[in-house]
């Protein structure tokens, strides 16, 4: 076992060496315009691929194995940890999820280049040289001041162990999911990046990238909602969003990653944003990067750190490249990046898709100043601020309430112009039943401004989106198609038009599920067994204490009984135990869901003689966040199994279309 | 259109006119809300899991319930724990700034888009007959270059 991990780094010094080969016969290709040295460098990506590969079966076979005598076996993982938690520790520590990264990376990057077949070889030598230069740098950060290979002598006869919040089924899932959604944006990048460094700017960089872009927009979004259902679970407090920098370093890409996939369409049909859309892509992959950096580099805990930290000073000459460079070979090709259209009117798509982009590189760009503040302040004036989630809220609710209200309109407004009198009529019925809701809402008593607001544009969206599909069925139902069939008939006929609307009902659902956190109900007592609590409509008995032991840790369960008033509702056991590898307590949560609400346990402490201090939520509508998340799934699935658009060379396409319309 | 407006203008004013006393738990919850933990580096104290968090928010409870203002209880915890614990920076001073970009940012956006808009309007639109929604095929293309060449043969 020890000499498969004796593997590992050479074989990172050869992934690093063959991405080194790919960079400089990619860019020979593309200058000289070869499709040989196209193919050969898209060979040698591969190569890369296949030693990243070997260099991560040796990182897992020592983790398996406890070989100690690695420092990173010994830091993230020890005998007791259980079988897929010790695979997990592959993710756990920098040095090893930059090895994951960088394994995503080489093979998204080998499967890319190889399914986006080779029309023109210098685009694509291009983008693979991109690639190829981003492996590099990963690569030898993995070489040299990462590597996960480090010996440690004398090797420990056990391991520290993962941290044991990072022990959960939640675990295994979100951060490949997040790695895959950041490294995924690579390929959009680069062949954007390929398309203007070779000049052969046309539709090609974005229709055959296009499920790559939707595939890693699609994992970056689950694997934010399954990060806040970790953290609801295992941290104990009662929420799943705390606006942390962590979180916000997958959340800036995500912004500007959907503001991307809503203008992309406007230079599919119109021909128009080419400026726009290029600098969108380069910003959502160099915000991916930024997160990595934020969260590897130690910036975060202060300035100071992170030029001590191993990572930090490699990385922000590498995003500084990036961007610069990135911003440069736009500006280079900004003559062949015109508008080939104009908008008709303001009342129209155009405009809402222009709106909805504003409003998203506003949202990126509050939680990226709210995120780097506190850094900009300690360079500026040497004292260290904070920026919380009240600064989040209080910014980011408005912009996410009037987003929410283009969802609604969107779909509404015809492409090219719509009149006035048709605009009102057709937004008549959303609008009824958004102001319906939030008029009984308020006479049933809900005291929340902002929360009426947001019930009551998600009742106009879903009316206005709902209505799409009515109509979209009535041409199957006249026909006399039963509605179920008509409705399947309507999507599979546009899979991407309604996949999208289908994840604008999942963004519907979370929005509700969000709201509901204004009336979230909270108490903490401390108990002596028999006594009770009241936490909303329910009284929680602290019932009984039980003790037991695993190799791993030590476990108290706090059996609590829960009445609402005569009526027994259920039994709940949250736990606070002891990890011995760590030393360190840890309370595992006992969440009762319903559709209506969610009541949430945890035991902050329990004393010598057995008392137990309970810290227990009544959060309403939370089971909407996840089906929300499920909706959304669902939508993504149907867009992803939509045909590719057919990229369209020329310039002259209007009249390439009205021609071919007219041959019909 | 006037209707719904003052439909929801009613409804906020009901709204808020219901709004009721909190108790001093869920007072104390909102301040632990904007308060950041010194326990816990990046979150709030309301979010630390710790047991000192937990004193401390019990500390808050206690001070609501004495009939401490919130301006004070935020400015004795600063006091006690440094002005890293304020959730957000004072808006005096230059900790204006981090409230002020975002908002200059959406209007200045805003304001470029409304521009661009305007100015792509007033140029000549797209000609009658093209429809963004027809989806050209590569076999349309195909037959397209076909009846070209031979209307260019025939001519």
């Amino acid at each position: 076992m020890a000499s498969l991990a004796g593997l590992g780094a050479p074989s990172l010094v050869a992934a690093a060496l063959f991405a080194v080969v790919a960079l400089l016969i990619s860019v020979a290709g593309a200058r000289l315009g070869r499709h040989d040295l196209a193919v050969a460098g898209r060979r040698a990506m591969t190569v890369s691929f296949g030693f990243t590969v070997l260099a991560t079966i040796a990182l897992l076979t020592a983790l398996k194995a406890h070989d100690f005598s690695l420092d990173y076996v010994a830091r993230y993982s020890s005998r007791s940890l259980s079988g897929p938690y010790t695979l997990a520790a592959l993710w756990g520590g920098m040095e090893g999820s930059l090895l994951f990264w960088t394994l995503l990376l080489t093979g998204f990057s080998s499967l890319a280049l190889t399914r986006v077949p080779i029309r023109d070889p210098r685009p694509h030598a291009w983008a693979t040289a991109v690639l190829a230069g981003i492996a590099t740098f990963f690569l030898v950060l993995l070489v040299a001041p990462a590597t996960p290979f480090a010996e440690l002598s004398p090797p420990p006869a056990d391991g520290s162990g993962l941290n044991p919040l990072l022990q959960s089924p939640g675990m295994l899932i979100h951060p490949p999911l997040l790695y895959t959604g950041f490294v995924g944006f690579s390929i959009p990048f680069a062949f954007a990046m390929g398309a203007l460094l070779s000049g052969r700017i046309d539709d090609g960089w974005f229709t055959s990238t296009r499920r790559w872009t939707l595939f890693a927009w699609s994992a970056l979004s689950i694997g934010i909602v399954l990060g806040g259902a970790w953290a609801y679970t295992e941290l104990g407090w009662g929420g799943y969003w705390a606006w942390d920098p962590v979180e916000n370093a997958s959340f800036m890409p995500w912004l500007t990653a959907t503001a991307f996939l809503h203008s992309v369409v406007i230079q599919e049909k119109r021909r128009m944003l080419k400026v726009w859309n290029v600098t969108l892509i380069l910003l959502t992959y160099v915000l991916a990067v930024f997160g990595t950096f934020l969260t590897r580099s130690g910036i975060l805990s202060s300035i100071h750190t992170f030029t001590e930290g191993p990572i930090g000073k490699w990385f922000l000459p590498f995003l500084a490249l990036m961007l610069i460079g990135g911003l440069a070979v736009i500006i280079m090709r900004l003559d062949r990046l015109r508008s080939e259209n104009r908008f008709d009117a303001i009342v129209s798509r155009e405009s809402a898709f222009l709106a909805n982009n504003v409003l998203f590189m506003a949202a990126a760009f509050a939680v990226l100043w709210g995120t780097i503040y506190p850094i900009v302040a300690e360079v500026t004036s040497g004292v260290r601020l904070s920026v919380g989630p009240p600064f989040f809220n209080s910014v980011f609710v408005p912009i996410a309430l009037a987003i929410l209200l283009l969802t609604g309109i969107g779909p509404l407004i015809s492409w090219r112009r719509m009149s006035r009198g048709a605009f009102s009529r057709i937004v008549r019925a959303p609008l009824a039943g958004g102001v319906s809701a939030i008029a009984i809402l308020a006479l049933a008593g809900v005291d929340s401004v902002g929360a009426l607001l947001a019930f009551g544009l998600c009742v106009f969206t879903t009316t206005a989106v709902l209505g799409e599909f009515v109509r979209g069925s009535s041409v199957y139902r006249a026909q006399g198609v039963p509605w179920l069939a008509a409705l399947a008939r309507t999507i599979g006929r546009n899979r991407r038009r309604y996949g999208g609307y289908i994840v604008h009902l999942g963004v519907v659902l979370i929005v509700i599920g969000l709201a509901g956190g204004a009336f979230k109900t909270e108490r903490h007592a401390l108990l002596e067994r028999g006594q009770d609590m009241r936490v909303g409509a329910y009284t929680l008995t602290y019932e009984d204490l039980s003790r037991s032991e695993t190799p791993e840790k030590q476990i108290n369960t706090v059996v609590v009984s829960v009445t609402r008033g005569e009526e027994v509702v259920t039994t709940l056991t949250p736990e606070r135990n002891f990890h011995l590898a760590q030393g360190q307590p840890q309370s595992e949560v006992a969440i009762r869901t319903t559709p209506v609400e969610d009541l949430y346990v945890v035991v902050t402490s329990i004393d010598p003689d057995g008392a137990a201090a309970l810290r227990a939520f009544v959060n309403p509508l939370t089971w909407w966040i996840w089906s929300g998340a499920a909706v959304m799934l669902a939508g993504m699935a149907i867009l992803l199994s939509s045909p590719a658009p057919v990229a369209q060379p020329g310039p002259a396409r209007r009249e390439i279309q009205q021609a071919a319309v007219a041959l019909r | 259109m006037k209707a719904f407006v003052a439909i929801i203008a009613g409804c906020f004013v009901l709204s808020l006119s219901s709004a009721a006393a909190a108790a001093p738990e869920d007072v104390a919850n909102d301040i632990s809300m904007h308060v950041m933990s010194p326990f816990c580096p990046g979150v709030t104290l309301h979010d630390c899991p710790t047991e000192n968090a937990t004193a401390l928010r019990e500390r808050i409870v206690t001070m609501v319930e004495q009939g401490f203002t919130r301006g004070q209880i935020l400015d004795f915890i600063e006091r006690e724990y440094g002005v890293a614990t304020r959730a957000t920076p004072d808006p005096s001073g230059t900790g204006i700034l981090v409230w002020l970009l975002p908002g200059v940012a959406a209007i200045g956006g805003a304001a470029i888009a409304w521009h661009l808009a305007r100015r792509w309007v007033r140029v000549p639109a797209t000609p009658e007959g093209y429809n963004p929604d027809v989806h050209v095929t590569e076999e349309d293309r195909r037959r397209l270059e076909r009846e070209l060449k031979r209307f260019k043969d025939e001519g």
